[in-house]
């Protein structure tokens, strides 16, 4: 077999000085340090990234911001300190970070670099080369710049929210954060297209990328329908108008539920094969798509006498092998310890922290087959104090304990 | 202005599951061709239809996910069609495609296959589950991806089964993963000159978004359940989603200084309105505990926000609010969203021209700003085969006599 260059990392060479924090902010730096770039986590201990205080695990404390999987798992692969950024002792060290740094990540509310004297044209002053991202849920201009967001809000105003749930109850709202989650892809290939521009150009660049923005994107089709059509696209459940049956069914247990969709008239008639071909599936008010979708009520509820009686892992198994797309609705147990597919893929990846043990550590969702993560675990609240001042910015020893007595690292 | 990308091209063969990675690319200024076979995509049938009608040329979703991308057919299971495509691989940087895996490899268009072409290009393949694993060649879809994911299980309401996200919102997620694990490829390809496969399984990138509920279960063995539309913020979940008199809005109830100035606005307003409430009883909101609020006494509040809500519009609530201090905002529909006040400040639409219908419908312009490139979404979506001749006589030289020998043999 060809060796791979699995040694090789893709962003071997990349300097990353990153202010991010919560979700979206945190994962813009994982995924650039999973993939090799050097990154240098700033927190402060007199304001603490928020998920370093979520205690939605009982190892969690209230007192130890090292004990929050979340955290790690949102934070690996880079090195971390603390700087007090209101001491002005500070600014020598943020001047020669910024220095050092190629990207400079942050997504705090628009407007905090600024009064911290970090916004693009001071730290461009610095550094000329310097390419810097904004990530936040409104950007960085418009009336509600400064409004402080959560993904919720995101959800709502880019027309997501209004869409999941059932016709006759309310919006459903993104149960799961998507914004979050979205921004940071969308942060990486900036700032690494940024890069690539630097290199034929010589010219760095500010980006501000807005969630709002990028997640409107997604329902561009039903802006467009009622542009286009003056159609109000409403809540629909699990129902599409190109395929039927299309939804989700009991199963045999508690709470266990099977995804069944099926698309072509030759799917449908392998699926009344798997059910064993029960006479209604024969009556012309299921007999072609727009029949059935006439008719879902009554199909959905018949079919829910089949699956009921059977464990949502045979029904996927064996529409599967009949050519039609089902799955398990997993959850985090079928995921975490009976995937099969996870398993392979190493998505998830044990590593050890310090504090917390051998635990579930994320790989980058956007796998490079040639150049391969190598994530390593979070680090410790200014765990790297003295190695990042030592070791990346040339601060000697006795400079080093002289800033640490000013408390410049709290 | 110069955009990021420019003087790279990518060859797109991908289907509905990857259509957005290409129109992102393009929009940093890749010169992104979307291949389909003679006759045009099958995603071209997905709704809804410009002016309610089934054809190629009319699926609004198509149009939305293939600005900016030249359209050429091309018929890659004959051999005449794959040499031209291989021609096409030799002057490109990217392929996309979201065929089942080992699709590629059987019309011998596989990495290994492209890579002895040109050893610099980057194959992305987006599928629901990966390339390889005992599910890789199983049947997907954005339903199927979401209940695989862990996601589906705990969406929705408690009474009702497990609800899915609105038809585009799993792919495009997992088109923006495609897209960033290609333009990573790329600074490396430009460093050393070798490209690689990027592996996108949408399902694995649906997964990535529940990872905090994973821990859950690997700690404490808790498995979370549907909840609703709640915030799952503080001790207990509160209601975030509320009627109003003609929709709903979106508004967290937060203690503490985060909540403060919002609560004490909304209780002036709810006093303005002649409304008993609970909040006049709060004198310190900067010290207010949320978890300290019994259920009886959340419920009291929560009744007041119900009544006072459905007594105001969306729009009341929402700019009224807004100038009032209290954050909340409009679960927009469609219209909302496209009159929405600051995506309008931002010049946020573009309006792109369907002059053969004598129409132009806004699409989104752009995914970020940058201050020294643009990147943009500047044209529509191709017609079937609009761009063959541009491509295969200007730009790849092949003579008129060769094209009409490959229109009959429906290559093209």
């Amino acid at each position: 077999m060809e060796v791979q260059s699995t040694d090789e990392q893709a962003l071997k060479d990349v300097n990353v000085l990153d202010f991010g924090w919560a979700i979206a902010g945190s994962l813009t730096g994982k995924y650039l340090g999973d993939y090799g770039a050097t990154v240098i986590k700033v927190e402060s201990s007199k304001r603490i990234d928020m998920i370093r205080t979520s205690r939605h695990v009982s190892i969690s404390t209230g007192t130890n911001p090292d004990d929050k999987p979340r955290f790690v798992q949102l934070n690996t692969s880079k090195y971390g300190i603390t700087l007090d950024l209101q001491n002005p002792r500070a600014r020598a060290v943020i001047e020669k970070l910024i220095i050092w740094a190629d990207v400079i990540n942050e997504n705090f509310t628009p407007g905090t670099m600024e009064k911290l004297g970090l916004d693009y044209a001071s730290v461009k002053s610095i550094n000329p080369r310097i390419i810097m991202i904004s990530g936040s849920l409104f950007g960085q201009t418009g009336p509600l710049a400064r409004e402080w967001g959560v993904d919720g809000i995101g959800a709502a105003l880019s027309g997501h929210s209004n869409l999941i749930g059932w016709p006759d109850r309310g919006p459903g709202g993104a149960t799961v954060t998507y914004g979050d989650y979205i921004l940071p892809f969308f942060n990486v290939l900036a700032v690494v297209s940024a890069l690539d521009y630097r290199r034929k150009t010589g010219k760095g660049q500010y980006i501000d990328a807005s969630m709002l923005e990028i997640w409107t994107h997604m329902t561009n089709p039903a802006i467009l329908d009622w542009q286009a059509n003056a159609n109000l696209q409403n809540r629909n459940g699990n129902r599409i108008p190109n395929a039927s049956p299309h939804g989700v069914f009991p199963c045999y247990g508690e709470d266990r539920w099977c995804a069944i969709a099926v698309f072509t008239e030759k799917e449908w008639r392998s699926f009344c094969n798997v059910i064993d071909d029960p006479p209604w599936t024969k009556e012309p008010r299921f007999s072609t798509l727009s029949n059935r979708k006439e008719h879902e009520d009554e199909l959905e509820k018949l079919m829910s006498e089949w699956t009921v009686k059977h464990e949502a892992k045979d029904i996927m198994h064996m529409m599967q092998k009949a050519g039609i797309a089902a799955s398990v609705v997993q959850n985090a147990q079928d995921i975490l310890d009976n995937d099969p597919q996870m398993r392979e893929r190493e998505f998830f990846v044990r590593l050890e922290h310090p504090v917390i043990g051998v635990f579930n550590h994320v790989n980058p969702p956007f796998k490079l087959l040639g150049t391969k993560p190598r994530t390593r675990t979070a680090p410790r609240l200014g765990e790297h104090n003295e190695y990042v001042c030592t070791h990346f910015l040339n601060i000697s020893d006795d400079e080093f304990v002289r800033l640490l007595q000013d408390g410049v690292f709290e | 202005m110069d955009s990021l990308l420019n003087g790279f091209r990518a060859l797109d063969l991908t289907d509905e599951k990857g259509l957005a990675c290409g129109k992102i690319l393009a929009a940093l200024g890749i010169d992104v061709i979307k291949i389909e076979k003679p006759g045009g995509d099958s995603a071209r049938y997905i709704p809804p239809f410009l002016d309610n009608v089934s054809d190629p040329e009319n699926s609004l979703y198509w149009l939305a996910f293939n600005t900016d991308k030249r359209g050429i057919t091309l018929n890659l299971e004959t051999p005449q069609g794959q040499d031209l495509f291989r021609e096409l691989v030799n002057e490109s940087d990217f392929v996309l495609e979201s065929f089942q895996p080992g699709t590629m490899d059987q019309l011998g268009l596989g990495y290994e296959n492209l890579k002895q072409i040109n050893p610099g290009i980057i194959l992305v393949s987006i599928t629901s589950f990966g390339q390889k694993g005992p599910y890789s060649r199983y049947k997907g879809s954005e339903l199927i991806a979401y209940a695989m994911s862990g996601i589906l299980g705990i969406a929705g309401e408690p009474d009702r089964p497990p609800v899915m996200e609105p038809v585009g919102s799993v792919y495009f997620q997992a088109c923006a993963a495609a897209a960033c694990g290609a333009v990573v490829s790329h600074y490396y390809r430009e460093k050393t000159g070798r490209g690689q496969q990027v592996d996108i399984s949408i399902a694995e990138v649906t997964t990535n978004r529940n990872t905090g509920t994973f821990s859950s279960w690997e700690f404490d063995k808790v498995l979370r359940k549907r909840g609703g539309p709640v915030s799952e913020f503080g001790k207990r979940p509160s209601k975030q989603i509320w009627q109003c008199k003609d929709g709903y809005v979106f508004w967290i109830f937060w203690g503490g200084p985060l909540g403060a100035p919002g609560n004490r606005a909304l209780c002036e307003w709810m006093e303005e309105d002649g409304i008993q409430n609970p909040f006049s009883r709060v004198s310190d909101w900067e010290n207010f505990n949320m978890a300290k609020v019994t259920r009886e006494e959340h419920n009291a509040f929560e009744a007041a926000i119900t009544t006072f809500f459905l007594r105001h519009t969306k729009e009341e609530i929402s700019t009224d609010g807004l100038m009032r201090g209290i954050r909340a905002h409009v679960i927009s529909n469609p219209a909302d969203v496209f009159q929405n006040s600051h995506l309008n400040a931002r010049d946020y639409w573009i309006k792109l021209d369907y002059s053969e219908r004598g129409i132009k419908l806004a699409h989104s312009r752009h995914f970020f700003l940058c201050n020294e490139t643009m990147n943009f979404v500047r044209h529509r979506a191709p017609h079937v085969g609009e761009h063959n001749n541009e491509i295969f006589s200007k730009e790849m030289g092949i003579s008129p006599e060769v094209i009409a020998e490959l229109k009959k043999g429906n290559v093209i």
